[in-house]
């Protein structure tokens, strides 16, 4: 109490101080003692320094220091390594007793270890935490903004779109055709929703679990690893206003150039003619303005027996197979930029407010955020409006009772234009038609040369939109004897529409006389859990936790689909009136607009429940025992097996507080090993299930059209699909050294998944491709190493530094146990292997990610026209290498030549505080020994090279004879391959600067804070080896358009 | 209170765990909500005969579609060639790109996977129904064997193809429901037989009429006919053929019949191939048909249609120059370009000339003045289209050839067509010609589509007797078809297979799989020692090196056998192996436990292991 009050007094000093502090002007000598909590004998070694000069002194002993010849308005300010640092203003004192505070020692943040929580330093299992709020300055703009290069092992996939959407994965990839998204979990529950619909501005903080040990609590689903997010709550008395608002422009971050109007013609079109003419005559394709003068125009003129009165560039151009609207536009000198009217600059604003506080047993944070973001491609644009409410009311001394809830809405309506059409259509082509009144179907006329890239956003009327609630209710009850109960409902809903009208003015659908489309999805989804939770201390040195949990969930998706064709008297109503429709077709078995092009089945149910006990021991805080349990129940696994037992134990050991490992430099080291087993249940619902086709066919019944239904088996049966299990083993170790400077730890990890979900090849004579079948074993090992460092902590100027680094190696170690014999150079039978699926491209002992393919070996040159036509191809076609030399390409020709995931990744971030106002943070990440197709090198990316543009690529000739990329049009003859780059790259991704005006000038104004920030995302990149757009896509994606994103933000707390 | 401790923990845990007892098995049962399963569905005569309609329906995508699977037919025999000359890959340097590990179903390429993977499908429908035909409570036995016929014929259907196209092969008669890897490749001859039997019990079930896309009597015994001409029982195939012929029901179209029946321009060849008129209840020469109507989308039709147009129409708009020198057609619309004075996109579709009609069945077959197959206004010649591209008109250039007809050469002999093998080849417009108001192009619209027609019914019969060397019954046959389409007989004398296989290129372009056919005659050839045409004689073990399907292409193609290149650089070229085409690698690969044979000529036929003699038991 009188601490508090002391402390009040000497705000209240500093106000005045703040205020009068240039009227007193008189120095003085001030002393004092610096204590804490823990060490109210004084802490050595506290620097004091008076601010803006070298004046200063370091504490003693017991804490004490002295400092002369301070002025009355000067301030002092405390700082020590392991302590917040403190600025107390002098004002009239000459003694100051200052309490520091520990700064929350890495050790000592709180983890949450799913189902409870712990404190790092009694973590037994590899955890990595995040705290949002210290990312604050980035703007990070989703949950993947968050955990992008902040945690070793976690890769976070790239998002190029408005919506910023990018995949996660934990440790590598150890699933053959399951999935393997890690589990998200949102304050203790299961969160089943859409990371877009989280405000990332609500996040306290991200913990992910990586072992096996750690992510056992959540058993079947955790194999893949746990994100848990934790939201904010209420922190102070009074109530606390943030607004967190921001602008910013999204721009093209790498620009991949087509050929101009005139390189369209003059290299592009007249060396395409030339390698697709193989007897051509010379100087036939050439500009015949620009012929030598050996060459008549006459002459020319009479190679494809034009007549000599002809316009020579008409003819040249028609030879070129220019259209007549493209020679007209090009006789005018009207060319189209494809370029600038596909990108642009986008805005992007983020709007967020959020009020809360603590008081009188109520702890409440409600936000409200508004999102609008652009991307730099024309039309692609995202908005979500959030809210969130959490509120937690201690109702008695034994009850308290909360909710968290969040709703969402999401409108993902838009549509971008069809960017890839870049390399479709001709720069000589028409926007408008003739009478200039309707957008030109097609820019050249030509029926290939590429469709009107605005035509489809112009002429579809389309709203797509997400309602979702997340809301979880609990009830926290404290029984006797130290025992907690809770029960949590966490009730999901997502409702979602659909509807497209897309219109019979545009040719694409004017034949059916326009199409509206509705769709609507509803999710309804619970959980229940029920957590039984003790803890007891025994003497001093023994502690138990107990935790028990009995869980049950349910999930229903009811779709409905609805395609209305032919409208009578117009398509003016759009999707408004499916009645005026002649056709009206509502679909079951079909594809979804926002689920892919895999079929699904209207209404779906699947049911999974659980049993799970954890037991955590300690001795003396230094040896750590936890001991988990997990049974799981799946309806996917139902017909045989729904259920699944996944234990695990790990043990951790703080040997830094063993007597023989007391020393000045090691402050604290523990090694932890955890060993245990996780599923993987992330399959289709009904995939173990035979399911019929249906669709309509056709019978003519006495001369009227009947709809007849067709039945087909689609899907071969599994009565026996069980789990994929993974065992993983996990050593780590955790460090402070150098007084707490250097912090970090090294995790290395080992695991084996057995029974993998796979879908099984089987021979194609079955009527099958495929079966859903448990099968094989991949290991994957690995090591993670995350370091924290403090490198310079001055009052004025601090530096800190984070790295991490992670790799991971897979293998297959066994497939379908079908061997084959094993044969020595002279036939004979040497043994026996285990055969490889070459059809999936899996072999045993090689990684999943392995390329296995034709070797490149470079451009048959011209002097070699003799060995490529052996091949049946020409000069400037890629030499593929033929392994066993028998003159023909076959798969015993393909090699191993790389692997598509990067071989090691590491990022670095650098942390500096300027002044104690400014902040300034850069942040890189590198993915490196990644190799991809690069299929642009083959010179005929798109179908009708002599109809369409391309992207600027070199291309071989005889003249510019280079052996990386084919000539134009090039042939693959009889080999069937890939060219492969290497991807590699290291980003500087994100740039952020913040000023927090000083506490000073703000509390005249009764602010809290206020901060301004500044960021650069995805500031440059580095890629020695790739030159086609950026080196990162989004996953499942293609190269292309990327934005860097400018942001400019003001945080305000009242 | 110690007690209370130790007994208070335990007893909250039990109550949690009490609790969790709604967690039974049944909870976690798989309930599906929106899809058949099996068991609950063929336990019924509506959900067994629904596995036929299965079967109609992969039959259907045969002759549609972009890239349709026919087109690789006509393309490995001497009717036509691939004609996309823009590009390596499509199906033209045969010894190059046709390989077991090659992209071979791809619509740009070639669909021989396409006869493999749905041949398989097919057959794993019609399994589905002979599986079950026990499950439902049938009134009669009757009503049983006319669904168990149907479905062998659809059985026999794919195998006769899959034979003919591949030789051995895998024979699969029940439908699989738990993973199977272990497949080995049954001698072609013994998968034959057992389809003659199959279709022997079919004959006695199936009604002589049904509806429109249904298996008929007629269909059935038309499918016999091949079988045993397959198996070398001649006398059977004349009996089955003419089972077919005598029926009292079906018999050729002579008169003038359906929607343009009033239209005096036209005639009954064109009339035969209306798309209205093919189901119609006045054709008595449709056999089997498949069903495609505009209106029904994804209810029912093939998405997109039949594409004919965009397939088998050449590459008119493109590379074909007045002698003025300025480029002469184009593919735009009147309705969106109103200047366009001569739609012929419309009219006759826009080609990209993919399947490009060799000289053969462009020219050379084409003898008589009168056959109204060949007729103006049926058949289409490049002179017949004019010049169209309306910039023409445009008083800068003022092209006097606006408007007029199309000529390959300038008066001094100069040609003026680019890429002739794309652009320059005339085509049987009565037959592709499809109306097309769906597509923003014209490629050919819905239309059904004759699987089999009375008129290859009596070719298969002159065959017959062609191979039992009576060969004026044999030209009897080949004169029906003849006086029908208003050509001249022919003689006894004329009558070799060669004459047979001309009548068929004639009357069966586009509707026969000429590929399977081809390979069929060569197996019999090899089987009899029949000396063919051109003096040769032909043996089962020499088969892929030396066959009659070889010769035959050499002989009349103006491509393969002329080292023709197109302007791409690729090269036509055929080998004698291609008489049966590669099982592809990945089946192979994929049925890791048995041995799945591949065909001479191929890499991988070095693993082979001696076919079955005996459908295995499953």
């Amino acid at each position: 109490m009188m601490k508090k009050s002391l402390h009040r007094f000497l705000l209240l000093l500093c106000f005045f101080a703040g205020i009068w502090g240039n009227a007193i002007a008189q120095n003085v000598t001030v002393s004092g003692r610096v204590t804490s909590a823990e060490r109210p004998e004084g802490i050595a070694g506290v620097s004091v320094i008076v601010e803006g000069t070298t004046n200063g002194a370091t504490t003693d002993d017991q804490g004490r220091f002295k400092i002369s010849n301070v002025a009355r308005n000067a301030k002092l300010v405390f700082s020590s390594v392991g302590f917040k640092s403190q600025t107390i203003a002098v004002g009239n004192r000459t003694t100051i007793d200052i309490s520091m505070e520990t700064e929350a020692s890495s050790l000592d943040q709180v983890v949450v270890i799913g189902y409870g929580t712990t404190k790092k330093k009694d973590l037994t299992g590899a955890v990595s935490s995040v705290k949002a709020t210290q990312l604050e300055n980035e703007h990070p703009a989703s949950v993947q903004d968050i955990l992008r290069a902040n945690v070793p092992g976690l890769n976070v996939g790239f998002a190029t779109s408005a919506k910023g959407d990018a995949s996660l994965q934990v440790r590598g990839k150890n699933t053959l055709n399951a999935g393997s998204s890690p589990l998200i979990v949102m304050d203790g529950i299961i969160y089943y929703g859409a990371l877009a619909d989280i405000n990332p501005n609500d996040i306290e903080t991200v913990d992910v679990l990586k072992d096996a040990s750690s992510a056992a609590v959540y058993g079947a689903k955790a194999a893949s690893g746990v994100i848990q997010i934790t939201t904010k709550k209420g922190k102070s008395g009074k109530p606390v206003i943030n607004v967190n608002s921001s602008v910013g422009v999204a721009t093209m971050s790498v620009n991949e150039q087509v050929y101009n109007p005139d390189d369209f013609l003059n290299v592009w079109r007249r060396y395409g003619k030339y390698s697709t003419n193989i007897n051509a005559q010379p100087y036939r394709f050439d500009d015949p303005r620009t012929l030598p003068s050996g060459v008549s125009v006459e002459e020319w003129l009479t190679y494809d027996n034009s007549s000599p009165t002809a316009d020579p560039v008409t003819v040249w151009l028609t030879r070129l197979n220019v259209q007549p609207v493209e020679i007209a536009n090009y006789k005018k000198g009207q060319s189209i930029n494809w370029y600038d009217m596909m990108f642009r600059n986008g805005i992007r604003q983020d709007y967020n407010v959020s009020l809360s506080g603590k008081k009188e047993g109520i702890n409440y944070y409600w936000s409200l955020g508004y999102m609008n973001n652009q991307g730099p491609i024309k039309g692609d644009e995202f908005n979500v409006a959030r809210s969130r409410l959490n509120v937690d009311a201690k109702v008695t001394n034994f009850l308290s009772v909360g909710m968290n809830t969040q709703f969402s809405i999401r409108d993902e309506s838009s549509i971008p234009v069809d960017w890839t059409l870049i390399t479709a259509n001709s720069p000589w082509g028409s926007f408008y038609t003739d009478d200039s009144t309707k957008l030109r179907y097609i820019p050249n006329d030509e029926a290939s040369g590429g469709r009107n890239p605005f035509g489809v956003p112009t002429y579809t009327n389309r709203l797509k939109k997400y309602y979702e609630l997340n809301t979880s209710l609990y009830a926290k009850v404290s029984l006797p004897f130290g025992i907690k109960y809770q029960a949590n409902f966490t009730p999901r809903f997502e409702w979602y529409n659909y509807f497209n009208g897309e219109s019979s003015q545009w040719q694409d659908w004017a034949g059916i006389g326009g199409r509206g489309t509705r769709e609507n999805r509803n999710i309804y989804q619970w959980q229940i859990d029920n957590l039984l939770t003790w803890g007891k201390d025994f003497g001093k040195d023994h502690h138990i936790d107990v935790t028990m949990l009995a869980n049950a969930e349910k999930f229903h998706v009811w779709r409905n689909k609805v395609v209305a064709t032919g409208f009578q008297p117009s398509d003016i109503l759009s999707y408004h009136n499916l009645g005026a429709a002649t056709q009206v077709v509502a679909c079951n078995s079909c594809a979804y607009s926002d689920e892919g092009d895999a079929v699904q089945l209207g209404d779906e149910e699947s049911t999974a429940d659980a049993l799970m006990a954890r037991l955590f021991y300690s001795y003396k805080s230094r040896y750590m025992l936890t001991l988990t349990v997990r049974r799981d129940g799946y309806s996917a696994f139902g017909q045989s097996n729904p259920r699944a037992t996944f234990p695990s134990a790990a043990f951790g050991w703080v040997f830094s507080d063993e007597s023989f490992m007391q020393n000045s430099w090691l402050n604290y080291g523990k090694l932890r090993v955890s060993y245990g087993l996780n599923g993987n249940r992330d399959i289709g619902r009904y995939v173990a299930l035979a399911d019929l086709q249906t669709g309509k066919y056709l019978h003519i019944v006495n001369g009227a059209v009947t709809q007849v239904s067709q039945l087909y088996v689609n899907n071969m049966q599994n009565k026996l699909l069980k789990w994929e299990t993974t065992t993983a083993f996990n050593l780590g170790l955790d460090f402070s050294v150098f007084n707490n400077r250097l912090d970090g730890s090294i995790d290395v990890y080992k695991s084996k998944t057995n029974d993998l979900l796979v879908k099984r090849s089987l021979p194609d004579v079955t009527g099958f491709d495929l079966v859903w079948d448990n099968l094989g074993q991949v290991d994957n090992k690995g090591i993670e190493i995350a370091l924290n460092s403090k490198n310079i902590q001055h009052p004025n100027f601090t530096w800190n530094t984070s790295v991490n680094f992670s790799l991971n190696r897979n293998k297959i170690v066994h497939l379908y146990g079908a061997m084959e014999d094993v044969i020595d150079t002279n036939g004979n039978v040497i043994g026996q292997r285990e055969k490889n699926d070459k059809g999936n491209k899996w072999f045993i002992g090689q990684p999943l990610d392995v390329i296995w393919d034709q070797r490149v070996l470079g451009i048959w040159q011209s002097k070699e026209k003799a060995d490529a036509g052996k091949y049946g191809v020409y000069p400037g076609d890629f030499k593929i290498k033929d392994v066993n030399n028998d003159g023909k390409y076959t798969d015993d020709d393909r090699e191993f030549l790389g692997y598509t995931e990067p071989r090691f990744r590491w990022t670095l971030r650098n942390e500096f505080t300027f002044f104690k106002n400014f902040t300034f943070s850069f942040l890189m990440y590198s993915y490196w020994g990644q190799s991809t197709a690069f299929n642009q090198a083959k010179n005929r990316s798109n179908a009708f090279p002599d109809r369409v543009n391309s992207y600027v690529f070199p291309f071989w000739t005889e003249e510019n004879p280079i052996n990386d990329y084919a000539r134009l049009f090039s042939s693959d003859g009889s080999a069937t391959y890939s060219v492969y780059k290497k991807r590699s790259f290291i980003r500087l991704d994100n740039v952020a600067l913040a000023y927090s005006l000083p506490p000073s000038l703000l509390n005249r104004v009764h602010v809290q804070d206020l901060k301004f920030y500044f960021t650069i995302k995805n500031a440059g990149v580095y890629a020695p080896d790739w030159n086609f757009w950026d080196p990162e896509w989004a996953s499942g994606g293609s190269p292309g358009p990327t934005p860097r994103i400018y942001t400019l933000g003001i945080n305000l707390t009242l | 209170m110690k007690i209370n401790n130790k007994v208070i923990v335990p007893a909250t845990a039990l109550l949690i765990l009490t609790l969790m007892g709604s967690c039974k098995k049944a909870f976690l049962e798989p309930k599906p909500l929106s899809f058949y399963t099996p068991e609950a569905t063929f336990n019924t005569v509506d959900g067994l005969k629904s596995s036929l309609i299965a079967c109609e329906r992969n039959l259907r995508y045969e002759w549609f579609g972009d890239g349709a699977p026919i087109i690789t037919q006509n393309i490995f025999s001497e009717v036509a060639v691939e004609g996309t000359t823009d590009k390596s890959g499509p199906a033209q340097d045969l010894n190059l790109l046709i390989t077991p590990t090659a992209n071979l179903n791809s619509t740009d390429w070639n669909r021989i996977g396409w006869y493999w993977t749905e041949g398989y499908k097919g057959i794993k429908y019609a399994n589905t129904a002979i599986t079950y035909i026990d499950l439902p409570q049938w009134k009669t036995e009757e009503e049983k064997n006319v669904v168990l016929g149907a479905a062998y014929f659809h059985r026999a259907y794919r195998y006769y193809m899959l034979t003919n196209e591949f030789g051995d092969i895998p024979a699969i008669m029940k439908e699989l429901t738990t993973p199977k890897v272990d497949f080995y490749s049954v001698k072609r001859e013994v998968i034959l037989q057992k389809m003659k039997e199959d279709l022997e019990f079919a004959e006695q079930w199936v009604p002589v009429k049904a509806a429109g896309g249904e298996v008929t009597k007629g269909a059935v015994s038309h499918l016999l006919t091949k079988v045993n001409l397959a198996l070398g029982k001649f006398d059977d195939a004349i009996a089955s053929a003419t089972r077919v012929i005598d029926d009292g029901v079906h018999a050729l179209m002579t008169a003038r019949f359906g929607i343009d029946a009033g239209n005096a321009t036209k005639n009954v060849i064109w009339d035969l191939h209306r798309p209205l008129n093919k189901a119609a209840a006045a054709n008595t020469e449709a056999l089997m048909l498949v069903i495609d109507r505009d209106g029904y989308m994804n209810v029912g039709d093939f998405d997109g249609g039949g594409s004919t147009m965009r397939q088998a129409v050449p590459f008119w708009f493109s590379n074909i120059n007045t002698p003025t020198g300025n480029k002469g057609t184009t593919d735009a619309l009147k309705k969106n370009q109103s200047q366009m004075d001569f739609d012929q996109a419309t009219d006759y579709g826009r080609g990209i000339g993919r399947c490009r009609g060799t000289w053969y069945s462009t020219h050379m077959i084409w003898t008589d003045p009168n056959d109204l197959r060949h007729a103006p206004g049926n058949w289409m010649r490049m002179e017949d289209l004019v010049y169209n591209n309306y910039t023409l008109k445009d008083p800068q250039i003022n092209d006097p050839y606006y408007g007029k007809k199309l000529q390959k050469y300038n008066s001094n002999g100069g040609i003026l067509c680019t890429d002739t093998i794309r652009s320059w080849f005339d085509w049987p417009h009565y037959k592709v010609y499809i109306p097309d108001i769906q597509n923003a192009t014209p490629s050919g619209g819905h239309t059904d589509w004759y699987v089999f027609r009375l008129a290859e019914t009596y070719l298969l019969r002159a065959e017959a007797y062609y191979w039992k060397d009576q060969n004026d019954l044999a030209a009897a046959d080949i004169n029906k078809v003849r006086e029908r389409a208003g050509a001249q007989p022919i003689t006894a004398g004329d009558v070799n297979i060669g004459t047979i296989l001309d009548e068929r290129a004639r009357e069966l372009y586009y509707e026969e799989p000429r590929k399977v056919e081809l390979t069929r005659i060569a197996y019999i050839f090899a089987m009899t020692g029949k000396a063919a045409y051109n003096g040769k004689t032909y043996t089962l073990a020499n088969f892929s090196k030396d066959n009659f399907f070889y010769d035959r292409i050499m002989e009349k193609t103006e491509f393969y056998n002329k080292g023709v290149t197109t302007n791409h650089g690729d090269k036509y070229t055929i080998s004698p192996y291609h008489v049966l085409w590669p099982v592809p690698q990945l089946t192979i690969n994929n049925n890791v436990s048995g041995v799945i044979n591949q065909n001479e000529g191929y890499d991988g036929f070095q693993n082979n292991v001696p076919p079955l003699t005996e459908i295995p038991a499953e």
